[in-house]
């Protein structure tokens, strides 16, 4: 019989308008590692952050090793022995990896002034002793997302943590990073008698690497039991309520004409970097090409360029064997691209406006929506928000409501129903189902593939492999702002590409010549 | 009419009807602890403003050039380019229209008087291009630059009528009267209202039109809501912004004009005693809607003709109206505040009531 570390019982947090726990009892065995899944939205994050201190829960009680324990703020949690890594990470990225660790308790000298070298002399051997490679001297900007969650890691174990909480911890990292992770994951539990608790939304996951695991849906504790008795089946029918399982989609044979082509095409970021450096490849209608690569290397710059809303620098862009001398968005509209930004909050949805007012955007200077070239139609536009928002079954109260009071799901569908409206023969749809549940991923998927078997020209753009794998004919990757790769879907497996998509190939020739 | 009613912000009607209400509780008390009678000082208030037809024409005369200002406000905020330079945009729309009053004596009515609204409107226009291009251009924050060139046009003004434009008759820090066919018809005697009423009831209409029916409008609020949204959708956002600015210039431009060709007949170096000022607490009051903007000027309008009516009567000093605004704005930067406070004590209410229930 494991021996109980934490009990959380009949937990209850209440946000303003929503329940986000409800009546939710959990138990953490000491020396597990405990995964706890459910959809975006679920509570998981909630729950984790009232046992860390970050909310009080409106009601219910917490008992750490059989005693009850009041925790009002992460100081609390602290000293309990209970550390949190965030999904965002929480890191200076001017200061050096030791500064960091360090931050908050710091070692003195003088009783006012940081001791610098001991902290360098801290961050080594904690490095030391839990088995990471890191140069405490190192700046955080310089290293890589991978290394930069280890960080994370060390400062809560400097902190004295025995209990990990793991808040979406591979949601940045590439399947090799991952892997790496979950042996540092073994490794604390096994070896240190750390216990783990992880937040995740991915079922492979859960199953590699957790010793039991807790499904939460709508707020509430569905269930909890041994990883060894669960597969991905069961654990998606907890999540959804009702059994979806990600079939094969129709795939219509389509052969189309080339209609999007870039050559060597290179852009900068905001801050003046060169990040897309060269990049070529062609796009025919009644495809899908999808574009795999870790988030920031270039692929939300490419996405930009495309759509006429960042600088192309040099290169040649053509639509329809045509050259695109200028490129705006308002010029890429016209030409026939519809576009699905990756953040939907920050590009593709104004949150105070209303359904309608939304949907509208792209028309708003278009017949019939307007007529007498400025008065805004009201009858016609009301009539074609009113259909979409039937047809994208779009959960709203009326074309009045705010989007912002859309939950992410149904805000996606908000942008998704706007930009497939227009018919354009070219889409290029960034991240499509982030932050959006498995219902909505679902039906965002037929969309798309919809769309596809209807002929048009589809850029898939995302972080999530499955993704990508499940919806495109074609992929290529991308690394530093250059394509590393090209592959036919189905001839290309999951690791391959994550190799392709750190730059790391050479490595994979190798073995294969073998 | 359930259409229109479902596009009300209801909660926001209702806090701000709070907030006015709460500051004249509080101008109350302070009348209270003066030892005068707020009932007698808030009836002379009123009737001073509505009470007779001489005192209705007199608020609705103060109430021309804060509809104006007060549009001009709403139509740049709501496009996210913020103006606060109406009073300099007054200040020189209103010179113009008296260059032109004193300059072109000989035209007739019908041709001078719409040429110094238009040359007003342009001046006071272009005098707000001109923060809006260093905005849009050089990323220059509109805001400082829009109010530091409220001073240099009230000082260029200044300058102006005191010197080469000043009157020959006695010093008085104006320019000559302007000519006999520019002077707007008074519409009630003693009272400096006048046809400019109908001129910003139609200009008000327009705007209203402009911003509520239109894919201009549309436009204007997609830019001041969410910009890279307004980018990515086509909207070429940083004209939308140059042209809200210029409207909203144009605007201030017209309220000096019509206090030149409709109330003084010449222009002065104090024309605008903060008509730009009000108009802007208008247009937040109302949170940049035009049809708010036309009720809360009107309402502005009404304290400020009351207050002296009130002072009059009662002795109360009409600065105790410059405190109840002043209330209002507090309340009004507040309200999110206040409202979220409000909301959770409702759900703090009600849970407590479901956990009675449970139990």
């Amino acid at each position: 019989m494991a021996e109980k570390l934490i009990e959380l019982k009949n937990i209850s947090k209440q946000f303003p308008g929503v329940l986000a726990n409800s009546n939710v009892n959990l138990t953490i065995n000491k020396g597990e590692i405990h995964a706890i899944i459910g959809e975006n939205g679920a509570g998981k994050t909630t729950l984790m952050n009232i046992l860390y201190g970050l909310y009080e829960p409106t009601q219910g009680e917490i008992f750490i090793d059989g005693k009850k324990a009041v925790i009002k703020s992460p100081l609390d949690a602290i000293k309990q022995g209970i550390g949190m890594v965030h999904q965002h990470f929480m890191l200076l990225p001017s200061l050096s990896v030791a500064e960091n660790v360090v931050l908050g308790s710091e070692p003195k000298k003088k009783k006012f002034f940081m001791d610098y070298d001991k902290a360098i002399e801290i961050t080594k051997n904690l490095a030391q002793k839990y088995g990471f490679k890191v140069d405490p001297r190192e700046k955080i900007e310089a290293l890589s997302v991978g290394v930069q969650q280890r960080v994370e890691i060390l400062k809560v174990l400097y902190r004295g943590a025995d209990i990990l909480i793991l808040d979406e911890p591979t949601a940045v990292l590439t399947p090799q990073e991952t892997d790496e992770l979950f042996n540092v994951i073994r490794k604390l539990v096994s070896d240190m008698n750390k216990t783990v608790i992880i937040i995740t939304h991915k079922l492979q996951e859960v199953l590699a690497i957790s010793d039991r695991v807790s499904v939460m849906r709508q707020g509430k504790l569905i269930g909890t039991l041994p990883t060894q008795q669960a597969d991905a089946k069961i654990l998606t029918e907890m999540m959804v309520g009702k059994e979806v399982l990600f079939h094969d989609l129709h795939r219509e044979k389509v052969s189309g004409e080339k209609v999007l082509e870039v050559k060597d095409i290179k852009a900068k970021d905001n801050r003046g970097l060169t990040v897309l450096n060269g990049v070529s490849f062609s796009l025919r209608a009644g495809e899908i090409l999808g574009v795999a690569g870790v988030e920031g290397n270039g692929q939300s710059e490419l996405v930009e360029v495309l759509t006429g809303l960042r600088n192309l620098e040099d290169g040649d862009y053509f639509i329809n064997g045509k050259k695109i001398t200028d490129v705006n968005p308002s010029n890429m509209r016209n030409l026939g691209i519809s576009h699905v930004p990756e953040d939907r909050l920050t590009m593709g949805l104004s949150k105070e406006a209303s359904l309608w007012e939304n949907l509208l955007m792209g028309l708003q200077h278009k017949k019939p929506f307007v007529v007498k070239k400025i008065h805004l139609n009201k009858k016609k536009i009301f009539e074609r928000t009113d259909n979409l928002i039937k047809e994208y079954d779009i959960r709203a109260i009326d074309r009045y409501m705010k989007v912002k009071k859309l939950s992410g799901g149904n805000m996606q569908k908000v942008v998704i129903a706007r930009e497939f409206s227009f018919d354009s023969p070219i889409l290029i749809i960034a991240q499509p189902t982030r932050g959006v549940d498995v219902g909505a991923t679902e039906f965002i998927h037929n969309q798309i593939m919809r769309k596809r078997n209807e002929g048009a020209a589809i850029l898939l753009v995302s972080a999530e492999l499955d993704e990508i794998m499940r919806l495109s004919d074609r992929i290529i990757t991308i690394y530093e702002g250059s394509i590393t790769g090209e592959f036919k879907n189905k001839e290309v497996t999951k690791q391959t590409l994550g190799l392709y998509m750190t730059g790391k190939q050479n490595k994979l020739k190798g073995s294969e010549d073998n | 009419m359930r259409e229109a009613m479902k596009k009300i912000n209801l909660s926001y009607i209702i806090s701000l009807a709070l907030s006015i209400f709460v500051a004249l509780i509080i101008g109350a008390l302070i009348m209270l602890i003066n030892g005068k009678s707020p009932f007698i000082g808030y009836s002379a208030l009123f009737s001073g403003a509505f009470g007779s037809k001489y005192n209705l024409a007199t608020t609705f005369a103060k109430t021309v050039p804060l509809v104006l200002t007060g549009l001009g406000t709403a139509i740049s905020f709501r496009s996210g380019i913020f103006n606060i330079g109406g009073e300099g945009q007054l200040y020189l729309g209103a010179f113009a229209a008296a260059y032109i009053g004193i300059t072109f004596t000989s035209l007739p009515f019908f041709i001078g008087i719409p040429l110094a609204i238009i040359f007003g409107a342009l001046v006071g226009g272009l005098y707000a291009f001109l923060p809006g291009i260093l905005k849009v251009k050089y990323k220059i924050d509109e805001v400082i630059t829009t109010i530091m060139l409220n001073t240099v046009a009230v000082l260029f003004t200044s300058f102006l009528v005191n010197y080469p434009f000043a009157t020959t008759q006695g010093k008085m820090n104006g320019t000559e009267i302007i000519a006999q066919s520019y002077h707007l018809r008074r519409l009630v005697k003693l009272s400096t209202l006048n046809t400019s009423i109908f001129f910003m009831s139609f200009i008000a209409i327009v705007i209203y039109y402009l911003m509520e029916k239109t894919s201009i409008g549309y436009d204007f609020k997609m830019v001041g809501q969410n910009r890279m949204f307004a980018r990515y959708g086509g909207i070429n956002d940083k004209k939308q912004m140059l042209i809200a600015m210029v409207i909203s210039g144009a605007l201030c431009g017209m309220a000096g004009v019509f206090e030149v060709l409709g109330v003084h007949y010449r222009f002065l170096q104090s024309i605008s005693p903060g008509y730009a000022w009000d108009g802007m607490l208008a247009s937040l009051m109302a949170k940049n809607n035009p049809v708010g903007v036309v009720l809360m000027a009107i309402f502005l309008g009404a304290l400020k003709t009351g207050s002296v009516s009130m002072e009059n009567a009662t002795s109360i000093p009409s600065e105790l109206v410059m405190v109840i605004q002043a209330i209002i704005v507090l309340f009004i930067a507040g309200e999110a505040g206040f409202k979220d406070k409000f909301v959770l004590l409702n759900i703090k209410r009600k849970s407590k009531k479901a956990g009675e229930t449970n139990a």
